[in-house]
């Protein structure tokens, strides 16, 4: 068969919070087993050393801690449904979020694909607790119990679109998820698949079971094919796998753990007992699954056995194997199971099993196997073929191949044959090689759904790159990938992981560091980009970006290249060495043209596209070919004209910046013929350009006057009466050049406004040489369309103080100001500031251009931090029947600490808050639908609340109940006006709605319901 | 399925190098308003231009420790092109300046790559140690037992850079201890079959040569009992050094060559003994392979000892072509040892 991928792991299991633990347990062969939580059920009141009716002869077993622990914010679930939840399927759900972001995806990236949902489970003992108090069966108790949901809830919360299902086979269940897993992504059914298998056991009835069938180990532990095994000892886990295609995950640069080569499931029929082990049937599904794989069982290295533990179970299994095996020649195939760590953990055993072998293809190394010291000499292992792993096996280099069993109490029997990844698939290939990118820095990212959240997933995020060596580029770049799409994002530059890691940290210490580097984009980003003038240039200007950004130095070369035959020296060349001929005009122009150009060009390749375009005097050119409407060769040719044709000037011009307003000005200007107005940069600032005596005597007036002028370190008399000889031969040239209508639109500081459909052609270039440079009015007319964030294009900011001297249009806050460029010691660093700046304002960065393409490699991370602060559980542990209900549990969904709830929720009706009777009791009505317990009135009832029909329906009753005056509600009157709860407030006040029961309806009853459907 | 029972001898090829140097370099002016020596001094006698060091020479705190050092020159060899981190088998690391005695600090650099469940070894050696951790290297893969190995070396000689000390009236032999040594690291991957960078490991040169002599060179260290001994914590004998090392460098070329049956005009570059940049210049002259492009790095990066050997093939690799021959000399002058190795690009 087609070899499928394992490219995304994420578990749980006993002793082991997560994959890492996981691994870390097996390899020290570490015990997962103990007593029985008090949590689930009284092991005392159920045991009986004699295995007596109705009791169990162990209180021990592999339990998974906080199973109670479910972030229902993150999936905005109402605390009244969490609580009504399945604890299998909340962790199952947390679980399949994080193991596809392991496999390098943004699980919102899969939305709307046809991805595939399969999980195996066994254990349905919540809806036995639940379903059977009939009279507390709530619509959140349907949805929150049954089989089916624990896959259709992952395939609803991520929008996935393809086979969701669940299956029950015992034991074999999460295996043969995986077998109907394979098969649809072979039959192209779906082209990422989601395996899962869960077990939580919440009452003592399978130990009981085990207990009553003589197959319960008294110490809780499974002793796999050891001398000592004396039965089954249960466990619990959550597991859960990514699948695809592994010529799709090579094709996308995926990490691949393991393949599997090949898998099969058959049934023993009516063998010598509906739930006796039946060899017969083992060695046929094993060998169904080699010939699958095209394999020889001597090409297999180690098998991940069934390996209960039990005396009989044991027996045939190794019969089963031998039957393959006994004849291998070479070394004897490596046997071992985890159960010797965790118990047998029912529903999630197969994928605690499939997760083991293929961490250990992963790694290399095979953990030993627990209690395989003492082997079982009657089962003859060596005569099969066969070995414990008494030691971790270190699997050579060069691919290994592994075998995994799973056989169902009911004889439904899966094999699996798994394959260590190719080697270039291990180590995935750069994606898109040849196209230029880096900044010269890294940009790290991180979104989350509030700032807790953001605070505790920085931290986690902190703590893994400090515990080893890891290369930044390709973590930012998967911090960029993976965890992106939630409402707050953070982002942050920088040039060393150290750093980066001092730096997560301090921003998770320090709510205003934290508050700087984070942002909700409310809308879409309106971004401006402002191209600076004349007097913005010094010698080796962004030569830091040239040095450290090869994307910067790709389309600076590439202008260089197109002024080059204009110029006749190469511009780039100058501009990088510490030459002050840049200050002479005939190399200003074209240097701080081939700058903006290139900064500009290095902006959008990173997904920075500007909606408007601004460029103060020269700075026009930059904008001109951005916006299209100049071609980048004819734009470099009339520039370097321009420049060479005004260094021609004779000498005796100059510029002189005054602090008053073009009217105050005028009076002197009208009187000097050789003086004219420069440049208007806002209302009480203004440029006058032209002779330098007549200058001076203006100069002298002015200084009389108390008013504050400033010469200007200019070379000439730009846009002054002293420019008109060059016009008729510049004319000719740009008549040759011509352009075109921009089309992005460019606010023009000739014309002091955007323009409508006007050429950027030869007409106005020349005019734009002796014109006033109208940048107060341009910038004007720019603002009043509300951008969000001004770019400065330039080797150093001088526009954006301007801008923020210009009385604003509008009132707010005003748009954000983006320095790529900082100036001198400016490099890298800035530049992926900025980038940072955009994207926490709302711009979707194009990441890869960020990074060298040899940084364009997965790298994992690790997978989102849930909030372990709300906790929902049955609401007394489970007790023996006729023993008196003492109150000895756990305070039901107690916070972790008390006084560390949600802060971040505002509320309408604080204590002492003006009364609004209406008001209180919709938000009454709401927390008792919901489940919470503190909302307010911007609370969104879907997006925040997590509200679906069967609690509007719900909510339209209880609203009807408690006020008076809104006559008969119907649901379409109401879905209109539930955007939030203010919204519907507001429209039960339009309806005349007044309150008919006492004012404070609802608090009281509320605590005494939210209790209760708390701990449903 | 192929089994590796069939292979004979395998040569090792050379796949990847990575270097690192700690912070910015430290020039001879800075080094003599810190330390109060003469930069006309350093200059002309010993040589060399630049070195880098570990601990911050204002505060003289640690930045870096040896395993830092290591693991970033091992994580850039490991992120070449053509290399795979997993199919790593074993580390060789070769130091005179162990972080701590133990653990050894090849373990610390596993434990910062994510390698887990491999064989380490830790070569206690000075200027040789690299060419004697290539030469374990080797031997392993010729083995037919690995396929794909480490090779570190690295040295911390900051250790030794007493900051609080005035040396305005020490003696020149004193003084040398203080503008010659550097920090740094560098690593290899070797493997089996000539991938990424395809150099193939000729042969390596490791002999003990100083039955009955007086060492060159010597490093204490110090335990409880004995710390406050006023002993010297670094001894060279330059006198002999000066002597030997040169005479030695000849005899090591031309065993190489004749082992490899290359004739000297065959040779490409020749990758000297780094001690300083004077020192270094002159034994090059003695080597007198006026065809080969001589590959040095000591002027620029200080005597970071057993980190010289990845600088100078990081240096070499930039321009060797396919086909093209490098033969390295090294010495050990503590208890006078002969070392060298040879490449060649396929």
């Amino acid at each position: 068969m087609e070899p499928v991928a394992i490219v995304g792991i994420d578990c749980r299991f006993p002793g082991a919070p997560d994959t890492g633990a996981y691994w870390d347990l097996m390899m020290r062969g570490a015990d997962g087993v103990g007593e029985v939580p008090r949590q689930r059920w009284d092991a005392k009141e159920f045991h009986s050393e004699a295995g007596e009716e109705g009791h169990s002869n162990t209180t021990q077993g592999g339990f998974i801690a906080d199973p109670d622990a479910f972030d229902d914010e993150f999936f905005t679930i109402s605390p009244r449904e969490a609580a009504a939840m399945d604890p299998q399927q909340r962790l199952l759900l947390q679980s399949a979020w994080r193991a596809v972001e392991d496999a390098g995806i943004a699980p919102r990236n899969l939305a709307g694909t046809s991805t595939g949902v399969f999980v195996g489970i066994m254990g349905n003992e919540w809806a036995q607790l639940h379903l059977t108090d009939y009279a507390n069966v709530t619509a959140q108790l349907g949805s929150g119990n049954g089989y089916c949901m624990t896959a259709n809830r992952i395939s609803y919360h991520l929008d996935l679109k393809g086979p969701s299902l669940a299956v029950d086979t015992a034991c074999s269940s999460s295996l043969v998820a995986a077998h109907l897993a394979v098969n649809a992504l072979l039959s192209e059914e779906c082209d990422h698949a989601i395996v899962g298998g869960v077990n939580v056991a919440l009452t003592p009835a399978l130990s009981i079971f085990y207990t009553q069938a003589g197959l319960s180990a008294p110490d809780g532990r499974c002793k796999p094919f050891s001398a000592e095994a004396d039965g089954i000892g249960r466990g619990e886990g959550v597991g859960v796998i990514v699948l695809r295609r592994l010529r799709d995950a090579i094709a996308d640069g995926q990490r691949v753990y393991a393949v599997i080569r090949g898998i099969a499931v058959n049934q023993d029929g009516r063998s010598n007992g509906l739930t006796a082990p039946n060899r017969w049937a083992q060695q046929d599904v094993l060998g169904a699954a080699y010939r699958r794989a095209g394999v020889e069982p001597s090409d297999v290295v180690f098998t991940e056995a069934h390996g209960t533990g039990t005396g009989l179970g044991d027996m045939m299994e190794v019969k089963a194997l031998g039957h393959h095996h006994a004849d291998r020649g070479g070394k004897p195939m490596a046997l071992g199971s985890v159960k010797g760590n965790l118990g047998h953990t029912e529903g999630a055993a197969g994928i605690a099993g499939l997760i083991k072998v293929a961490l250990s293809l992963h790694h290399r190394v095979v953990p030993a196997s627990r209690f395989a010291a003492k082997e079982n000499k009657q089962l003859k292992l060596r005569d099969h073929g066969l070995r414990l792993l008494k030691a971790p096996l270190r699997l050579p280099a060069g691919p290994t191949v592994a075998g995994l069993s799973s056989f169902g109490m009911g004889g439904t029997n899966a094999h699996a044959v798994l394959e260590s990844a190719p080697g270039h698939a291990a180590r995935p290939e750069p994606v898109n090689g040849a196209a230029p990118g880096g900044v010269g820095a890294a940009v790290f990212t991180l979104t989350a759904p509030n700032a807790e959240a953001l605070r505790r997933n920085l931290l986690a995020q902190a703590d893994a790159a400090a515990a080893r060596r890891v290369p930044l580029g390709p973590l930012a770049r998967s911090s960029n990938r993976v965890k992106a799409g939630h409402r707050h994002r953070f982002a942050t530059a920088a040039t060393d992981t150290g750093e980066l890691v001092a730096r997560l940290r301090e921003s998770a210490a320090a709510p205003e560091l934290l508050d700087r580097l984070s942002g909700r984009p409310a809308g879409r980003p309106r971004v401006a980009f402002l191209f600076t003038g004349q007097g913005s240039q010094y010698p080796r200007m962004t030569a830091g970006l040239y040095e450290q950004s090869p994307l910067y130095r790709h389309f600076l070369d590439e202008a260089d290249a197109a002024l080059l035959p204009h110029t006749g020296r190469s511009v780039r060349d100058l501009v990088l060495a510490d030459d002050a001929a840049v200050h002479s005009t005939r190399w200003t122009q074209p240097a701080l043209f081939a700058v903006g150009y290139a900064l500009g060009r290095t902006l959008m390749a990173l997904g920075a596209h500007p909606g408007m375009l601004l460029g103060h005097s020269v700075g026009e050119f930059a904008a001109a070919v951005l916006a299209r409407a100049l071609p980048l060769d004819g734009a470099a040719r009339l520039v370097a004209a321009r420049g060479a044709l005004m260094q021609e000037l004779p000498p005796g011009g100059g510029m002189l910046s005054v602090k008053a307003s073009r009217e105050d000005v005028r009076q002197w200007t009208e009187q000097e013929p050789l003086v004219g107005l420069g440049a208007v940069n806002g209302p009480a600032s203004t440029v006058l350009s032209g002779d330098l005596e007549a200058l001076e005597r203006i100069g002298a007036k002015l200084a009389a006057e108390g008013l504050t002028t400033r010469e200007l370190q200019v070379s000439h008399a730009f846009h002054s009466p002293l420019m008109r000889p060059v016009l008729d031969r510049f004319a000719k040239i740009a008549a040759e050049v011509g352009g075109g209508v921009p089309e992005i639109p460019v606010y023009s500081t000739v014309r002091g406004r955007v323009l409508d459909g006007e050429a950027l052609d030869a007409s106005y270039w020349v005019e734009h040489i002796s014109a006033t440079v109208l940048f107060g009015d341009a910038a004007a007319a720019l603002l009043a369309e509300g951008p969000t964030h001004l770019v400065e294009i330039g080797p150093r900011p001088v526009l954006s103080g301007m801008v923020r001297r210009l009385d604003q249009p509008a009132a707010g806050a005003g748009p954000a100001h983006v320095l790529p460029v900082h100036g001198p010691e400016s490099a890298g660093p800035a530049l992926a500031e900025a980038l940072a700046e955009l994207y926490r304002g709302g711009v979707e960065p194009d990441w890869d251009a960020v990074y060298a393409p040899e940084d364009r490699v997965a790298h994992p991370l690790p997978p989102y931090s849930f909030s372990t602060e709300h906790r929902y559980w049955a609401r007394n542990p489970v007790r023996a029947p006729g023993t008196a209900a003492v109150a000895t549990a756990p305070a039901p969904a107690a916070h972790p600490e008390p006084g560390t709830g949600p802060a971040s929720v505002l509320t309408l009706d604080r204590p002492g808050g003006p009364a609004d009777p209406v008001a209180d009791a919709v938000l009454g009505a709401v927390r008792l639908v919901g489940g919470y317990t503190d909302i307010g009135p911007h609370d969104r009832l879907y997006e925040d609340l997590g509200f679906d029909s069967v609690m509007i329906m719900e909510l339209k009753n209880r609203l009807e109940a408690r006020l008076a005056g809104i006559g008969t509600l119907t649901v379409q009157d109401l879905l209109p006006r539930l955007s939030s709860v203010g919204d519907l407030v507001a429209f039960l006040r339009e309806l005349g709605a007044t309150v008919t029961g006492p004012v404070n309806f609802g608090t009281e009853e509320n605590r005494a319901l939210m209790e209760e459907e708390r701990t449903a | 399925m192929t089994t590796a029972t069939t292979r004979t001898t395998p040569t090792s090829y050379l796949a990847s190098v990575g270097t690192a140097l700690p912070g910015d370099p430290v020039d001879n002016a800075t080094l003599s308003k810190v330390l109060g020596i003469n930069e006309e001094w350093i200059e002309v006698f010993i040589g060399t231009r630049t070195r880098y060091f570990a601990r911050d020479l204002g505060t003289g705190v640690v930045r870096w420790s040896l395993a830092d050092l290591c693991a970033q020159a091992a994580e850039r060899a490991l992120a070449a092109p053509g290399v795979d981190p997993s199919e790593i088998e074993f580390i060789v690391l070769g130091t005179a300046t162990p972080d701590t005695l133990m653990p050894a600090t090849v373990n610390h650099v596993a434990d910062q790559l994510g390698l887990d469940q491999i064989p380490t070894f830790q070569l206690q050696s000075g200027c040789a140690g690299a060419v004697q951790a290539f030469g374990v290297a080797q031997s392993m893969i010729a083995s037919g037992q690995y396929r794909t190995g480490l090779v570190i070396g690295g040295d911390v000689c900051s250790k030794h850079l007493d900051l609080q000390r005035d040396v305005s009236g020490a003696a020149p032999g004193d003084l040398v201890n203080y503008v010659l040594f550097g920090d740094g690291a560098g690593a290899a991957v070797l493997t089996d079959e000539p991938r990424g960078q395809g150099v193939a490991l000729r042969h390596v040169l490791n002999r003990f040569t100083g039955l009955g002599r007086a060492p060159g060179q010597v490093i204490e260290w110090f335990g409880l009992a004995d710390r406050y001994d006023d002993r010297q914590a670094l001894i060279e004998d330059y006198k002999a050094i000066e002597e030997s090392v040169p005479v030695m460098a000849v005899e090591i070329l031309w065993e190489m060559l004749g082992e490899l049956d290359w004739e000297a005009d065959q040779l490409d570059y020749l990758l000297p003994p780094q001690l300083s940049g004077r020192m270094t210049r002159r034994i090059t002259e003695e080597l007198d392979v006026p065809t080969a492009t001589d590959i040095s790095c000591v002027a620029d990066t200080g005597n970071n000892g057993n980190a010289l050997p990845f600088l100078q093939i990081e240096k070499l690799l930039e321009r060797m072509s396919g086909g093209e021959r490098a033969l390295a000399v090294a010495v050990e002058s503590s208890k006078w040892i002969k070392a060298g190795f040879a490449l060649e690009k396929m």
